[in-house]
Parts: C-alpha cells; sequence; structure tokens
C-alpha cells in the first residue's frame, strides 16, 4: 500500500514495540531515528484508551537515536554500545531488539548484532520492522515469529497435554487487548486447559515464551495474524494448530469456538458441555434481563450496523451483532490491510452468518474516506445506526445522531483498563454498551426510525414545552 | 579566471574515469587551470596518479575518527600541479550507505570552505554504477552542472552511459545539469570512432574527444604518476593535453535524449562489427 491516507488507524511495523510491552518482563531496544518510538507510544498507548507506559515502555525505552553517522557508517555498532548499557539499566527477561526505517534503508544486521549479544543472563533477539515493511499488524506478526525463531532455536518440543498456546488480539491496537485476554485465558482454562496467552496481565511473561514448543495446539484467533507464528511452530516443533478465524463475541460464536477447541483436542464431552452450560446460563440470564428495554424502547433501537474495524475485531462483531442481536448489515469496513487469502475467509465467514453480508465487506484504511461513506449511506437509509468506530468518528455519530461504540484504535474519549468485547463476557458488555447508548447520547432527539426533525415538528408528535 | 566549473565524471566501472579524470586535470594544470579533484568512490583511488599514491585519508575515515569538527588541510591534500585532492571514501563494505557518505562529504567540504574562488574546475569522479540517489548528489543538487560520460566501444560501456544519461535527464530539469559530451577511452575494439560518434549524435551531444590506447597509461599508473608527469614528451601526453583544451573549450551543453535498448543495439549492429568473415580466425 503506498497511497495517502487520512486519520490512520493504525501505525507502521515498528508500533510492534508495543507488542514487546505487552509480554511481562520483556524490554524493547529501539534501532532507529529519534522521536519514533514516542510517536508509537503516543499513538498506541495514549491513543488506545490511555494504557500507560508500563515496565520500561513511553520514555523508558532504549533507543539507538540514529543519526547521519549511523547512516553513512552503518548503526549497528551503535546499536551493540546501547544493548550493552540497556542490560546494566533495565532488568529484563528478554531483550526485543526492533529496527527501523533507517537501519532498514541502511541494511544494518540486527539480528547478527542480537545474535552475538544473546546470553543466558540476557537473552536478545532481533527484527527488522521497518516502518515500509507495513503496519503494525505485520510488525507484529514479525515480532512474534521472531522471538519463536530466534528464542527457540534450540528448543525441543516435550509435549505437555492440555496445553495451549493462544495467538489473537494485537496488543495495544486493540484497545482492550487486556480484557480480551483474560477473557480468552478464562473461557479456554474453564475447558481445564492450560494457556500460555502469552501477552497481558494474565501471562507468566517470557517462561510462558519458552513453553511455546511444549504445547498441545496452537490457537490462532484471527483471520490473520498469528497465523504465521502458527505455521512457524508447526515447522519447528510439529505443533498442530487450530486457525479460528473468528474471534468469539456473544454466545454462539463463543460455545462454538469451545466446542471446536474441546473436538480439535479430543477433551471430556460431558466436562465441556458443563462449563459452556454454566457460561451460557449465565449469559442468557442477563440477556433476558435486558428484555424490558428491547420491548419498550424497540423504535429507537438501532438497527443498522457499520462497521470500522480490524479483521479480528470487526468479524466477531459483525457475527454477533447479525446473529444474536439481529441487525441489519450495511458495512464493515476491514481497516488492518489483510492479505488476500484472509479477505476471503473473512466475507466467507460473514455470509455463513447472513447473506446480506455479501459485497458489504470493504478493505479501507483511510478513515475519513470511511467516515464520508458511512454518512451517506446513513443519510440514504434513513435508519438508527450502530457504528463501531474509533475516535475519528465521535463528530460522525454525532451528527447522524447514532450510536457509537468506540471500539478500535484510536480512542481518546475513555480510559480503558480491564474490559473485554470478547467471548461471553464481551457479549455482555457489548449488549450493555450498544443498549446504553440509546439513552447516553449527547443529543438525544427520540426520533424513531426514519424520522426527520422537520416532520417531527411538523406533527408535532413529540414536540413539547416552549422554544428557546 | 572565469566561473568555476563543476564537472562530474561518470561511465562503467572499470572503464577508466579516474585515470582519464587525473590525466586529464594535468592536462588543465599545464594550461594554468586550478584544479581539485573530488573521488565520490568509497575505493577511494581517483586521486593516486595526482597524489603519488594512496596518500590520502578520507574525509568519511576522518569523520569516523575524529568526528566532524576538523580543518580543511586534514582532508584536503596538495597533487601534481598543484591540484587539490579530496576522497570522500565510504563505509566498510556492506555496511553503511556510502551514497548518504558522498552527501555528507561534499557538504563538509562546502562547510569547511574548500570552494575558493580561486578555483577553474571541480572535478567529481564518481564510482561506474549510480545505484541509488547518494550517487547522483553531485548532479541532484546542482553541485556539477556539467557531465562527461567516459565510454568506450564495448557494449555494456555504451549501455551503461545510456542509463547515466537517462539520470541526467531527469535531473536537468530541476538541478540545470547538462551533458557536455563523450569521452572516448579506447578499448580498440572495432570502428569505436564511428560507433561512438553514431552513439554520441544518437545521445543528443557529441563525442568530445577520441583518447587512443596506449600502454604508458599503464606504465604511468604503475609509477604512480600521471602521463605528463611520467613522460610528459610522449604522444599520449599531448593527448590529454588536447582532451584539456576541448574541455576548456567546451560550450555545447545539452540535455542528453536516453535511446532504447532496441535502438542502442541497432547502432552495435550498424558500427560495431567489422565484417565478421575477414575477422574470423582460430
Amino acid at each position: 500500500m503506498s497511497t495517502i491516507i487520512q486519520e490512520a488507524k493504525f501505525t507502521c511495523a515498528l508500533g510492534a514495540q508495543q507488542s514487546v510491552l505487552g509480554i511481562p518482563g520483556a524490554v524493547p531496544v529501539i534501532h532507529a531515528g529519534p522521536g519514533c518510538s514516542q510517536r508509537q507510544f503516543s499513538y498506541l498507548s495514549v491513543g488506545s484508551g490511555y494504557q500507560g507506559e508500563g515496565y520500561t515502555g513511553g520514555g523508558q525505552i532504549p533507543c539507538t537515536n540514529s543519526s547521519q553517522s549511523e547512516v553513512v557508517f552503518g548503526g549497528e555498532k551503535k546499536l551493540a554500545k546501547l544493548l550493552d548499557a540497556t542490560y546494566k539499566v533495565m532488568k529484563g527477561d528478554l531483550y526485543v531488539v526492533l529496527s527501523g526505517c533507517t537501519a532498514g534503508i541502511v541494511g544494518d544486521d540486527v539480528k547478527q548484532v542480537t545474535y552475538d549479544h544473546s546470553t543466558k543472563e540476557h537473552p536478545t533477539v532481533g527484527v527488522d520492522t521497518s516502518g515500509f515493511r507495513g503496519n503494525n499488524y505485520k510488525g507484529h506478526n514479525i515480532v512474534i515469529e521472531g522471538i519463536i525463531d530466534q528464542l527457540l532455536e534450540e528448543a525441543q518440543p516435550n509435549v505437555r497435554k492440555g496445553l495451549v498456546n493462544v495467538f489473537s488480539v494485537v496488543p495495544f491496537q486493540d484497545p482492550y487487548w487486556r480484557g480480551d485476554l483474560e477473557e480468552i485465558k478464562r473461557i479456554l482454562e474453564g475447558l481445564g486447559l492450560e494457556v500460555n496467552i502469552l501477552f497481558g496481565y494474565g501471562s507468566k511473561g517470557v517462561s510462558e515464551w519458552y513453553d511455546i514448543p511444549n504445547a498441545e495446539l496452537n490457537i490462532v484467533l484471527s483471520p490473520w495474524v498469528g497465523l504465521g507464528a502458527a505455521k512457524l511452530c508447526e515447522r519447528r516443533f510439529g505443533t498442530p494448530y487450530l486457525h479460528n478465524p473468528v474471534l468469539p463475541v456473544g454466545l454462539k460464536d463463543t460455545s462454538a469456538f469451545l466446542r471446536k477447541v474441546a473436538e480439535t483436542l479430543s477433551l471430556d464431552r460431558e466436562k465441556t458441555e458443563d462449563f459452556i452450560k454454566s457460561e451460557e446460563r449465565r449469559y442468557k440470564q442477563y440477556f433476558v434481563s435486558m428484555g424490558d428495554v428491547l420491548s419498550d424502547y424497540a423504535p429507537y433501537l438501532p438497527y443498522d450496523l457499520y462497521l470500522i474495524d480490524d479483521s479480528a475485531y470487526g468479524l466477531g462483531t459483525a457475527r454477533f451483532c447479525t446473529n444474536e442481536l439481529g441487525m441489519i448489515p450495511q458495512a464493515f469496513f476491514d481497516i488492518d490491510v489483510p492479505p488476500a487469502t484472509a479477505k476471503e475467509l473473512i466475507q466467507a465467514s460473514l455470509e455463513e452468518i447472513d447473506e446480506a453480508w455479501k459485497d458489504k465487506l470493504i478493505d479501507e484504511p483511510d478513515n475519513a474516506i470511511i467516515r464520508k461513506a458511512v454518512e451517506q449511506r446513513i443519510a440514504i437509509r434513513q435508519t438508527k445506526s450502530l457504528i463501531f468506530g474509533s475516535s475519528w468518528d465521535k463528530d460522525l455519530a454525532e451528527r447522524t445522531d447514532n450510536i457509537l461504540i468506540f471500539h478500535s484504535a484510536p480512542i481518546t474519549d475513555n480510559v480503558i483498563l480491564n474490559k473485554t468485547y470478547v467471548g461471553y463476557n464481551g457479549g455482555l458488555n457489548l449488549m450493555q454498551d450498544i443498549y446504553s447508548g440509546v439513552f447516553n447520547r449527547k443529543k438525544v432527539s427520540n426520533l424513531t426510525h426514519g424520522e426527520t426533525e422537520r416532520e417531527r415538528n411538523t406533527y408535532g408528535t413529540a414536540k413539547t414545552g416552549g422554544s428557546n | 579566471m572565469g566561473e568555476l566549473r563543476q564537472i562530474a565524471i561518470y561511465g562503467k566501472g572499470g572503464i577508466g574515469k579516474s585515470t582519464t579524470t587525473q590525466n586529464l586535470t594535468a592536462g588543465l594544470t599545464e594550461h594554468g587551470k586550478k584544479v581539485m579533484v573530488v573521488g565520490c568512490d568509497p575505493k577511494a583511488d581517483s586521486t593516486r596518479l595526482l597524489l603519488g599514491g594512496l596518500a590520502q585519508k578520507t574525509v568519511l575515515d576522518t569523520i569516523r575518527e575524529e568526528g566532524e569538527d576538523v580543518s580543511l588541510d586534514r582532508i584536503m591534500k596538495e597533487g601534481f600541479g598543484g591540484t587539490r585532492c579530496v576522497e570522500s571514501g565510504g563505509p566498510e563494505p556492506g555496511v553503511g550507505c556510502a551514497g548518504r557518505g558522498i552527501i555528507t562529504s561534499i557538504s563538509m567540504l562546502e562547510n569547511l570552505g574548500a570552494y575558493t574562488d580561486d578555483l577553474d574546475f571541480v572535478f567529481y569522479d564518481v564510482l561506474g554504477d549510480v545505484v541509488c540517489g547518494g550517487f547522483a548528489m553531485p548532479i541532484r543538487e546542482g553541485k556539477a552542472k556539467e557531465i562527461y560520460i567516459v565510454a568506450s566501444g564495448e557494449m555494456m560501456a555504451l549501455y551503461a552511459a545510456n542509463n547515466i544519461s537517462k539520470g541526467i535527464a531527469k535531473y536537468a530539469r530541476t538541478g540545470g545539469v547538462r551533458l557536455g559530451g563523450i569521452i572516448c577511452n579506447s578499448r580498440n575494439v572495432d570502428r569505436e570512432l564511428d560507433l561512438l560518434r553514431a552513439f554520441s549524435k544518437e545521445l543528443g551531444t557529441k563525442l568530445l574527444y577520441f583518447v587512443p590506447r596506449d600502454n604508458v597509461v599503464q606504465h604511468a599508473e604503475i609509477h604512480k604518476q600521471t602521463v605528463i608527469q611520467y613522460k610528459p614528451e610522449c604522444n599520449q601526453a599531448n593527448e590529454y593535453r588536447n582532451l584539456a583544451q576541448a574541455v576548456i573549450e567546451n560550450t555545447e551543453f545539452t540535455i542528453p535524449t536516453p535511446m532504447t535498448q532496441e535502438r542502442l543495439e541497432e547502432i552495435l549492429m550498424e558500427y560495431g562489427m567489422m565484417d565478421l568473415a575477414d575477422d574470423y580466425k582460430i
């Protein structure tokens, strides 16, 4: 992709420094010019629900701050010096060197430098995340594959029954990654599995990465991100993988996912169904309690569905909204520039739920173009709509008087801690937020579907009180 | 003393750019001209004949070891006939960016005041294959307004010359750079003079000078000298004096019209071969 885009919803491959920060105990070391790392932090941490610096994040990230001298003579020596200094002042279980554009163009061999530096005490790997290689989804793949490839170079698998690795959402790029991963881990543990979730507070940190070769199964919960890592593990350690393109949201997809995992691992059927049943019972009780709202406020509830999301989050949420909430598919703008094979998977998965999804999947990373398209569609449809988007879309939702769920980065309107839109709990959270939106909008017009402000005033059905 | 003429010499690797440039420079000094030669090749052998050996520490080595705060005399040496010699140099093979190194070197020369008013000519001897933007630096930013391409009757030399002309044509619109002509460094191939004339004409320029092949050039090189210094009375020394004269007198500067590969091959077919039946011997 080489076009200019407005209102980007991702950063460049170097943004994968945040993926490293997502691994407890891992230290990113940046080999790039001044400012690169800081901008990644600004977008992916501040701009992703104010997630803070964390351990060795933000302004603490070691960086070579490459300048002219490193361009002309190569920056490998400076990187080597930086690594030595980093070991002295930053305690880490794993150091991951990520190179930026200048190092990539000049051809610095970061992998060789880290290979020379890596010791048992300071395990270090190096990856080329030059910004021109692609966005941070790609960068995330480069990092996880780089760690598996280099950290586990000599590892031999010693398979432990019931152990699974999970490759799913991209830390920080998914603003709810912490909550999401906790939920994914929770439901898999519900099946009696031991889970290497690899990122986030529920992860044991780098020791989980060393444990990767011992898994019985790798689970990929995304149409394309993490798939390369699972294939790499299959080649290197012979670990089979389950590719579930749908990041499950709500009751139906979550239960289906769990059954698929159980079947793949030949888990005890009764135990599996017991867990699923107990989760579903709880879920349904909550769902039923929302019945009054759904019936009493039916004319004001959103029907039309627009998603401005990445492949993983968008697909799972689109399926949930059409399959469980009965919304009408209008458009899913996929922003992460997925490979062609993933696009086919997403399209097929959507149409499996509702054939109305045909031709509604649009590969578009430019949020300004997306907003315009959504606004035009809303103007034609005149139907109450639900928009999954980011802080870029706040004005659109306000102008068109529709509900916006802050679902993808950048989000600067909410502080995000432990919240998930994935799994059973994610489905409940989504319903909560969607229908709260009916009441919580800045401007609550009480207009029903297809009714304009002018009509309402003309027929006087809702006009109350004096004018001011 | 006239206006400073900054000249870049390009051409296929190994064609004799450095040899020609230094012998030409020696000729210019005999005409009383003040000349600076800036070697823009990581190999740093553009001033060897003028300095009597690889006596020069390169700009980039100096920066690497001493930082950017150096005096001009650390990087510029005086060579034969009062020429000022500078070698840009480059990073170690396989690391860094030599193109950016040349940009750095030239900027440094400017900052240190190397371009004095008494200079008549500055030559940039650029490495053979202009592989990236950095090596186009002398023409890109309008440093050198005049280009000469060293070529011979060999196909790859002409192919390279045509490619270089594409670069010149590209920068001619913004940088004001012009092609002054082709200098043939003869390899004694068939009908070389005719071929080079036809090629130059097709390229929208002229064959500025035909330097015949003479072993004295190699002898002089072994002695680390220009021909004019080594054997001032020999015929080849006169050839270089004449080349210098041709450069001094040259007023025809054009934007080249590079040709297609097909057209280049047509010209080669037309001029580049003797009658095969006569020539074929085992």
